[in-house]
């Protein structure tokens, strides 16, 4: 435990950003025009037999513009014998093609694209290529804002490949699956800005993720609460729980603990 | 006596240098945090002739302050918060005026006073910009059938503003 512990704060120290700030989601709005976030999304998920799946996935994020966002992603765990071990990367890209704002208000609509490639083994029917598939995820995301309130929904379609060198798609398992999210955020604290900018803004949120194998129909529905520190208007801290609602599908670790880290450098390009 | 003031405001009007926006007053839409409200807030300070940015984040009103002598056109603050990812609910200007005459629908500088009486205006003077981008979506509609009857605010013109003084 100790051990991650000192990764934690290793993992701390490299900093992080964002806007609808969701902890498992994207929402459908963009980082600043030349900003770059630094994020860190460790997990920390249990194994049927007690043991623990540590993941840190570091990720840095540019705004190329207000519309276009592009993402680079490392996704680490301790997966393997021997320690943290590299198991691949991504890329991540989301335009938003709809925007409508007013007062403290706003909709919007993106599309997104990732790329992954992953060189562990297959180990369960869940695709997710965020760190266990390499593969493709098409989606579609619309956020709505309404004064304090966030509520974000996205649909996805998800294409798990061979995770090479080693390890062939079973063929025995759905290679696609199509994902749906729905996300919920509210501002708590403060009710009223006292202390500017510097003054911690404390969010509690709610995500249900789920996923359907389209070869088999195997689902799974997790839900997700989490609160959320902004420091300084710069920084994020997120402690989320993970846990599965229901699954028909074989999964290594579902359930665990989330703790994310973001920082965002404005202006730098 | 009419003819002889008319003369003296037009001659007053060729003394004035281009009239100089000394703060800008905007207020952004489509936020509610605090880091989206600082997004918009970098952005504004990448402006070399901004003096300070003071925000009231309850209200999403930014009051920026420029340095004297600076050349920025409200297009510029619009741009601004628009790269942080919003868009502008309302923009007041502060332009300091020395005996400007304006009249209804006459353009001076970058500028045309629309919905406006014949006057002299002097000194610190708020005006409010109207066009497509510096009011809500909502509030262009029924302005752009209001002021349906000026052409160059129905052109939506980037470089031109059409305001009124408030």
């Amino acid at each position: 435990m100790k051990k991650y512990f000192i990764l934690f704060l290793i993992v701390a120290t490299i900093k992080t950003k964002a806007q609808e700030l969701f902890v498992v989601t994207e929402p459908a709005s963009n980082m600043p025009t030349g900003a770059i976030g630094v994020r860190a999304m460790n997990s920390f998920m249990y194994k049927a037999d007690g043991s623990l799946n540590f993941h840190v996935m570091p990720e840095i994020m540019w705004g190329a513009s207000a519309k276009w966002m592009f993402h680079l992603q490392s996704y680490l765990s301790n997966r393997a014998a021997g320690g943290l071990y590299n198991e691949g990367g991504s890329v991540y890209t989301k335009y938003r093609f709809f925007s409508t704002d007013d007062l403290h208000k706003h909709t919007r609509a993106a599309f997104y694209a990732r790329y992954s490639l992953n060189r562990a083994d297959i180990h369960q029917e869940e695709i997710e290529t965020m760190g266990h598939n390499t593969g493709y995820e098409l989606g579609v995301v619309a956020t709505e804002l309404i004064n304090k309130v966030a509520i974000s929904t996205s649909v996805s379609f998800e294409q798990a490949l061979d995770n090479k060198p080693n390890y062939k798609y079973p063929i025995t398992q759905s290679n696609n699956a199509t994902n749906y999210t729905l996300s919920f955020g509210k501002l708590m604290y403060p009710k009223q800005y006292t202390g500017g900018l510097k003054q911690t803004n404390i969010n509690l949120m709610c995500e249900f993720l789920g996923q359907t194998l389209n070869k088999n129909g195997r689902s799974y529905l997790d839900i997700v609460p989490s609160v959320q520190f902004i420091i300084r208007s710069q920084a994020r801290l997120d402690v989320a729980y993970r846990q599965q609602l229901y699954s028909a599908m074989a999964r290594t670790a579902p359930n665990g603990f989330i703790i994310k880290l973001e920082y965002t450098f404005f202006n730098v390009r | 006596m009419k003819k002889a003031i008319f003369v003296l405001q037009i001659i007053l009007f060729s003394l004035v240098a281009n009239a100089q926006i000394t703060k800008v007053e905007i207020i952004a839409t489509g936020l509610t945090c605090s880091m989206c409200s600082n997004a918009i807030n970098k952005q504004l300070k990448t402006l070399t002739e901004v003096e300070k940015v003071d925000i009231d984040l309850n209200k999403n009103l930014f009051v920026v302050t420029l340095k004297p002598n600076n050349s920025l056109t409200p297009k510029a603050f619009r741009d601004k918060v628009e790269k942080a990812g919003f868009f502008i609910g309302s923009m007041v200007l502060n332009i300091n005026y020395t005996n400007q005459a304006i009249e209804n629908n006459k353009k001076i500088d970058n500028y045309i006073f629309i919905d406006t009486k014949a006057q002299t205006i002097n000194g610190a003077t708020k005006v409010k910009v109207l066009d497509k981008g510096y009011v809500t979506a909502k509030e262009f509609k029924t302005l752009e059938k209001t002021y349906a009857k000026y052409q160059t605010f129905a052109k939506k013109n980037e470089g031109l503003f059409h305001l009124k003084t408030i």
